[in-house]
């Protein structure tokens, strides 16, 4: 919301003209045949227990890790008397900071470079028309259509005669483009008022510069939200890495599966706690951000 | 373009006319380059994208369709032998292609459910709710879809362990959930569902804020049930993102399902949690048959082609458009 009265122009409406930003603010709040007491309740109390139910997995995965290795089948819902043993055993095993390291250089490459090329692309199919542009949008959506299964075997081909098999380039690079972030950000850009494309043309400033200083920055909220989005994706992608890694594991997913196969299956504590380390910093980033993600999809108006 | 205002002297006014000259002259070259340019301009900001899907999607996509006509065992040293249809006839007959597809199906038809129903619920139970609650809520059900499949595997195999898991202990129930049949399905498909869940919840959100406030005014107006408005205005106006979560669940519900089934099944127990995608995998890196798993995968590719399509075509049709 903050970001909203920084910038009108976060706001998707084209016609603000014709909606005060009261009427804006009350879209899709507005409870066709007005609000009742038992509505509230019901809503309330369903959603809080789907929420319970939803972050319960996640409570227990720390709460077992928290437990001494004595109380791990305890099955109370606090974790007490707390204990750090599970993390340590974990981090004996587990090269955490070169994991950790590797895996945010990776994440981050991979969320920057698909940002980058979505974001030319999204701008070519919204601001002009073009030969062939509904088979080339196609295309992108067609991705969606190539299950991964299809497109591994001669793309692990192309990586071992490129040399690339067993480096961190190799993860990244076949992950450059992202038809989701073309999509999503096409929705913005098609938003975009056409006025101030057409009075940075009268500027004379060339299609380029309105991309980096009228387009980009007045979308910030949806580009931070789909940063975000990619790099979580990026982060917690498992099969590519296993593939293109097979000798060490060279990033947190890959660590903590084979970590998670190394240790007796009853050592649910040491377990527990491997996971909760590969999850801690995405869920540090998204309570940092969360206002980011959540506005940035609401607003994108996904049809 | 260039040209300000000049200032009311003589001389100044002789060069700004120069000026202007000059500036007609290159806006002249400018234009011819421009329009040679401009057919040219989009594409050169589609390139890096377009190369992109063209080397990683589209060539992969040709050389797997080429594959489909050989009998190779994935070795560089065994040369691929053609086979014709070969390959496409036992992809039509072998029992457990069919089966596969079978439990794809189902294993779409129980995410709906948590990709389509409880979001409309939650989308529209959220209106009633105000305020800080409200955010909370959306964060509790977003949390799971954070959690990287390695890890929500290794929690719920802790969960769902039979003698000391958490559900078995607390429900008294007695469910041997990863190894028995039809409890194996149920788990994928519900572990999946709640890592979705909150995604599709997102999607629901966005589609009601993007909806007219003025058409509930007006319905209000016209003494319009709550009832009575979400069923004849809310729910058609979302309609356009109810067919693009029913079309994501049937695309995507493969390569989501994938990474829970490779760490807590492997397709079993007896292949009960064998989908597709996982018996594309099978075919490819288990038993190397990859003349084999290329057809199925052409073959999938085309019936995934077709089921978007008249998807796509439905929701053109029925879809309720608000403008």
């Amino acid at each position: 919301m903050a970001l909203a009265i920084e910038s009108p122009l976060t706001d998707d409406r084209p016609a603000p003209g014709t909606a005060g930003p009261a009427a804006v603010a009350k879209d899709g709040d507005e409870v066709p045949g007005g609000r009742s007491r038992v509505m509230t309740v019901v809503g309330h109390l369903t959603l809080a227990l789907l929420g319970v139910a939803c972050i319960f997995p996640i409570y227990w995965m720390y709460a077992t890790s928290l437990r001494r290795p004595d109380d791990v089948y305890n099955t109370s819902v606090l974790p007490w008397p707390l204990s750090v043993k599970s993390y340590s055993t974990a981090l004996d095993q587990l090269d955490l900071a070169r994991l950790l390291l590797n895996t945010t250089w990776v994440a981050l490459l991979t969320a920057i470079g698909q940002l980058l090329t979505s974001v030319l692309a999204a701008y070519a199919f919204a601001v002009w028309n073009f030969r062939g542009k509904k088979l080339l949008y196609l295309a992108f959506v067609g991705t969606w259509l190539v299950p991964f299964q299809v497109t591994m075997l001669p793309n692990y081909v192309l990586l071992h005669n490129l040399g690339l098999l067993n480096s961190l380039s190799g993860v990244i690079v076949p992950n450059l483009v992202s038809a989701l972030g073309v999509l999503m950000l096409r929705q913005h850009f098609d938003s975009f008022p056409k006025e101030l494309l057409e009075a940075a043309r009268m500027d004379g400033r060339s299609s380029w510069s309105t991309l980096w200083t009228v387009v980009v920055p007045n979308l910030r909220a949806p580009l931070a939200a789909l940063t975000i989005l990619l790099f979580v994706n990026a982060w917690n992608e498992y099969f590519w890495p296993a593939m293109v890694l097979q000798r060490g594991n060279l990033v947190l997913q890959l660590g903590i599966n084979s970590f998670i196969n190394s240790v007796e299956t009853e050592e649910w504590g040491p377990l527990t706690a491997a996971a909760g380390l590969a999850t801690l910093p995405i869920f540090a980033l998204y309570l940092a951000l969360q206002r980011h993600v959540i506005n940035g999809f609401v607003r994108s108006g996904l049809r | 373009m260039f040209v300000e205002i000049a200032p009311p002297t003589l001389a100044e006014a002789a060069a700004a006319t120069a000026a202007e000259a000059t500036a007609t002259r290159r806006r002249s070259v400018r234009g011819i380059s421009r329009l040679l340019g401009r057919g040219v301009v989009p594409y050169l900001y589609l390139a890096p994208a377009l190369g992109l899907l063209v080397v990683w999607i589209y060539r992969p996509l040709v050389e797997t369709a080429q594959y489909s006509f050989y009998s190779w065992n994935l070795s560089p040293t065994t040369p691929a032998i053609p086979v014709g249809w070969h390959n496409f006839h036992r992809v039509f007959t072998l029992p457990e292609v069919g089966d596969s597809v079978l439990r794809t199906v189902l294993m779409i038809g129980l995410l709906l459910p948590f990709t389509i129903v409880i979001p409309i619920v939650v989308g529209l139970l959220s209106r009633e709710v105000r305020g800080r609650a409200r955010t909370v809520y959306q964060a509790l059900i977003f949390a799971p879809f954070l959690v990287a499949p390695v890890a929500s595997a290794a929690v719920w195999e802790w969960i769902l362990t039979p003698g000391s898991g958490v559900l078995n202990r607390a429900t008294g129930l007695k469910i041997n959930w990863l190894h028995e049949r039809v409890p194996a399905l149920l788990s994928i498909t519900g572990i999946v569902g709640w890592q979705m869940l909150g995604f599709a919840v997102l999607v629901v959100a966005a589609g009601l804020a993007s909806i007219n406030g003025d058409y509930a005014e007006a319905a209000s107006v016209d003494g319009a049930s709550r009832w009575q408005a979400t069923r004849w205005l809310t729910l058609p106006l979302l309609s356009p993102t109810l067919v693009f979560l029913l079309l994501t669940t049937v695309l995507l519900a493969g390569t989501w399902t994938f990474p829970l089934i490779d760490t807590l099944t492997q397709g079993g127990p007896v292949s009960a949690t064998t989908n597709i995608y996982y018996l594309l995998w099978n075919y490819g890196f288990k038993s190397f048959d990859a003349g084999l798993a290329a057809a199925a995968g052409v073959v999938f590719f085309a019936a995934f082609t077709g089921v978007a399509m008249v998807l796509v075509w439905l929701s053109d049709r029925l879809a309720f458009h608000d403008n």
